[in-house]
This record gives structure tokens, sequence and C-alpha cells, in this order.
């Protein structure tokens, strides 16, 4: 992949070279996470990280492991409901980050009389629709084009887990084997144990299933990838070993 | 201010369920602790002990000063917790939570009031002069069970600390630097560790050891107790919550010596690999100016 040899670390505040910046005819420049327009033609990253940049769309962004989630428009996040106000639900992404706001109509099929009632601590899965810096976050269940959740509404059962950023956005890459070396949900999957997730760019990643020892042993593997920042391989052999604890 | 998010419907939910069905979210027994790992410091009493994700940092510093006039007979001995934000957001400092005042106590009733160390032994002139004692506990990350980390970290500094040596001669106190005499260690009676149980259930029938941060967050109740390897109980807490059974309660203290007895040999290993580590050979090899080349 072009993308792959041209990835290139980068400090805050470090300047980029104008070649590196990607030159399309048509469309506009697009800037991702971690990087800011300083007017008239400055580009600065803001965090330490890989600069990655994708010429076809014009795009570019930092890949960074950060410890801080900052909301960014299009995340699929994992919400916790705070608390219920007037017309909308306040959620809190993560610790450290201001909570954002949820509307309780942007929800599939919701009505002024047929909303959802989400009590206090319940998860919500969403995208984020509105992240301006100064502002707090905003999110919606329900995708605006098609009128449909698209996987998108609260998570009943089941168990939330914490994961770093960068598996998370790893894990939510399209291709997270090539591109992002994790296999461990696939690898899984393919021994045999039925369950389903939702991987919040938050940090957090959520796992349904009927039996709480899959629940527990797809825990157990995502953190132990996480922390001990297995390769492939040596997800393969992490799954072979809890599977074969769990018989 | 951040504070710490509760934990989700979906994770208590979970937790307990999971319980129910003897599963823990790491793969635990029910009554197995984290990895311990004990680390000393280049200099004498700095102990850091790491319990699974749970790290705390105990230092030992002593100092002389005046005795308190109603006990001219004794030292002072003092232990200072500290809960700082980088420990969890919700911890800030000069505001003690409740955590942290119940850490307080615990550790002082544990490891003060139990007479681990002898506080007479600190007095250098009765009534004038004596050692003042003093160790500083900094919980550098918190996930669960900072009672058992903080009491192994302050015993395993205590007895990891050695006071300058002193001697008086014709009412002349001298306190000599470690180059002039070898400083000397406190005069420790016994190593007293803190074993902490978490209840779960609706009557509190599941009980566990080494309770993580998700954990402590949904259990019904806890009882901590405190004992040295002889099986002497120094004191057992349990500070509200739900009721427990009182056979179940002696079946946690039986299992707390097994454990507290596991915790004494492992930091009588440590200080003994500690000791060697420091011994270059006796005080000739010391002197010695030869090296390799």
């Amino acid at each position: 992949m072009a993308t792959e040899t041209e990835r290139l670390y980068v400090l805050p505040g470090d300047a980029i070279d104008e070649p590196l910046v990607p030159r399309h005819k048509k469309q506009p420049l697009r800037l991702g996470p971690g990087l800011r327009h300083i007017p008239p033609s400055a580009i600065v990253p803001t965090v330490a990280g890989q600069l990655v940049v994708e010429p076809r769309k014009n795009s570019m962004w930092m890949e960074y492991n950060g410890g801080r989630y900052v909301p960014a428009q299009n995340d699929l996040v994992i919400g916790q409901v705070q608390r219920s106000a007037a017309e909308l639900y306040l959620v809190n992404l993560a610790a450290h980050t201001a909570s954002a706001t949820l509307p309780q109509l942007a929800f599939e099929g919701a009505t002024k009389k047929t909303r959802p009632q989400l009590a206090q601590g319940a998860l919500v899965y969403a995208r984020v629709v509105l992240a301006n810096r100064h502002m707090d976050a905003e999110l919606e269940c329900v995708s605006a084009a098609t009128g449909k959740a698209e996987g998108l509404g609260p998570l009943t059962g089941g168990m939330a887990f914490d994961v770093s950023l960068g598996l998370a956005r790893r894990l939510l890459m399209a291709r997270s084997r090539d591109e992002g070396g994790v296999e461990v949900l696939e690898l899984l999957g393919a021994e045999g144990l039925a369950f389903e997730t939702a991987v919040g760019r938050n940090g957090r990643v959520w796992v349904g299933s009927d039996s709480p020892k899959t629940i527990v042993l797809v825990g157990r593997a995502l953190r132990e990838t996480d922390e001990g920042r297995l390769d492939v391989e040596q997800q393969r052999k992490l799954v072979k070993r809890l599977v074969r604890e769990m018989r | 201010m951040p504070r710490e998010a509760e934990p989700s419907l979906n994770e208590k939910q979970f937790i307990v369920q999971a319980l129910g069905e003897k599963l823990r979210l790491d793969g635990r027994e029910f009554d197995q602790y984290r990895p311990l790992e004990l680390t000393f410091g280049d200099q004498y009493g700095v102990a850091n002990v790491t319990l699974g994700k749970t790290r705390v940092l105990a230092k030992v510093s002593a100092e002389v000063t005046v005795p308190y006039v109603d006990r001219p007979l004794d030292g002072v001995f003092t232990i200072a917790t500290e809960l700082g934000p980088m420990a969890s957001p919700a911890f800030e400092v000069g505001r003690p939570t409740e955590t942290e005042v119940l850490l307080a106590r615990l550790l002082e009733k544990t490891v003060r009031r139990s007479g681990a160390l002898d506080t007479e032994s600190l007095c250098l002139v009765a009534g004038q002069k004596c050692w003042s004692v003093r160790v500083d506990v900094h919980v550098l990350a918190h996930d669960g069970n900072l009672i058992d980390a903080s009491c192994f970290a302050v015993v395993a500094a205590l007895r990891h600390f050695r006071k300058p040596d002193t001697s008086i001669a014709s009412g002349q106190l001298t306190v000599y630097t470690p180059a002039e005499r070898e400083p000397v260690p406190l005069s420790w009676l016994h190593s007293p560790f803190c074993v902490t149980w978490s209840f779960f259930g609706d009557d509190g029938e599941t009980a566990l050891l080494d309770a993580t941060w998700a954990e402590e967050q949904v259990r019904v109740s806890s009882c901590t107790v405190s004992l040295n390897r002889h099986g002497e109980i120094c004191q057992i807490a349990k500070l509200g919550g739900v009721p427990v059974e009182a056979v179940a309660l002696l079946q946690c203290t039986a299992v707390a010596l097994t454990k507290a007895k596991e915790f004494s040999t492992f930091l009588d290993g440590k200080l003994a690999e500690d000791a060697k580590r420091r011994n270059k050979g006796g005080f000739m090899a010391e002197l010695s100016s030869e090296n390799d080349r």
C-alpha cells in the first residue's frame, strides 16, 4: 500500500513538508483528528504519532494511541447515560471527556410519544454527529439519511470492556487484520464461540453473548492483546490457550 | 472536576451474574490474588508494590525531634497516606475522600496500634530527644484492593528501612552518617498484613479476595482482616454493608491466615534478596579499590 511506505512519525508542532500534503485536483483537502490548520496554509500536528496521508481521498490524519478520547465527527462510540434532561440524554464517553448530548428523538422510529426510556447507567452505541472544539459533542443513534438504526441504539445485557484508544481504532478498521494487525475477534469466532461485539472509538468494547463464559473469554483475549501488544501470530496462540483453558 | 464514571448497568449486572457462575472477569479463582510484585529502591525504606494494576509506593523517613509531653519515653511514628489525581480522576489533593480516610485509619490500626514497631526503641534521651519515623504512602495507580497493597508496602518499607546509628556520650547525642557507621534497622516486633474480602450476592454469600476496582464498585460489603503469620489478629473491620454469616467470616479468617503466611514468606525472601544485592562481601571488599580491569 502506498500509505504504508509514507508513514512518518511527527511530534506536536512539527512542520509538515509541503510535498507530503496531498494535492487533488477536484476534492478539497480533508484534515482528520490530530491535525490543525493554521491560516493561511500551515498544517500542524497537535499530537505525537504517525502521519497518514491518503492521496486518493485527498485527506490526511494522525494515527496515535493517546490516553484521552477527543470526540470527532462520525466516530462510533459507546456512551453511558448520565442523566436525562428535558429533550435529551447526557451521555458520558470517558472520564476526562466532557459529556455529550443525545437527543431523545435521535433513535430509530422515535416520536414524542414513543421515545426510548434509558435508565441512568444504560449503554448506548451511537455516532458523533457534531464535534466542535468548545462545545459538547452531539450524538445520534439513527442514520439521518436513511432513518434506520444501522446497528446503533441501546445495548442491553452483555459487558463493556475498556481497551486503549489505539486498539479500539484498529478494531474499527475495515480490514482490521491487514491494516490494524488485530484478528483476535475473528479467531475467537472461528473457534466456534457465539458472541456479538460493538466497538466504540472512545476505548470501549461491548461484548454480548448468551454464555457469560464466552463474554469473559472475549474480554480477557481483548485485554491481553491490548496490554501485551500481541501481533497476529501471538493472538492466534493466545486464543488457542484461552479456549483450551475454558473447555 | 473530572470524576470516575460509575460502572454502567450492563457491567454491574454482568459482574454479579458471572460471579454467580463462579467466573471472574480476569479468570482468577475466588481466593486468588493478582500477581504481587515488590521492588526496593536504592535508598533504604522505599518499597514499590504492584498488585495487578494497583501500584503503591511507600517511603520511610526518620528525623530527631522532641517527644510528646505525655509520652516522654516513646518515639513518634506516623503513617501519612496520599491519594492523588494520578491514581484516579475521583481523587483530589487536599480533600480526602472516604476511601482515603478509611485507608489511613486501617493502616493506623494495623501497623501502629498493633505494636508492630517498638516505639520505645525510638527514644534517645527521655523527654528530650527521640526519633520521629514517618511513612508516606503514595497510591500511584488504583485498580482496587488499595488496603492490602498499601499495608504490604508499609510493612515492607519499614522492614527495609535503616535509621542512622547514634551514640550518647556524657549527655552529648551524636548521629552518625552512613559512612561513619552502618545504619541500623528498626526494632520490629511482628509483621501484620491486611487481607480484604469482598462480598457479593443478596446475602453476601459469594466472597472474593483481592477485588479489582470494577468488582469493588459492585460489592455489597467488605471485611478487612489484619493478622500476622502466627495467626494473631490485629483488627477486623467490617464497616457497614450487608450482614455476613459468622461461619462465613470464620472461614474467611482461616483463608486469611494462609494468605498472611504467603505474604510473610514472600517479603522475607525479597528482603533477603535485597540484602544480598547490597552486601558487597564485607567491609574489606567495600574498602578495596581493585577493579576487574
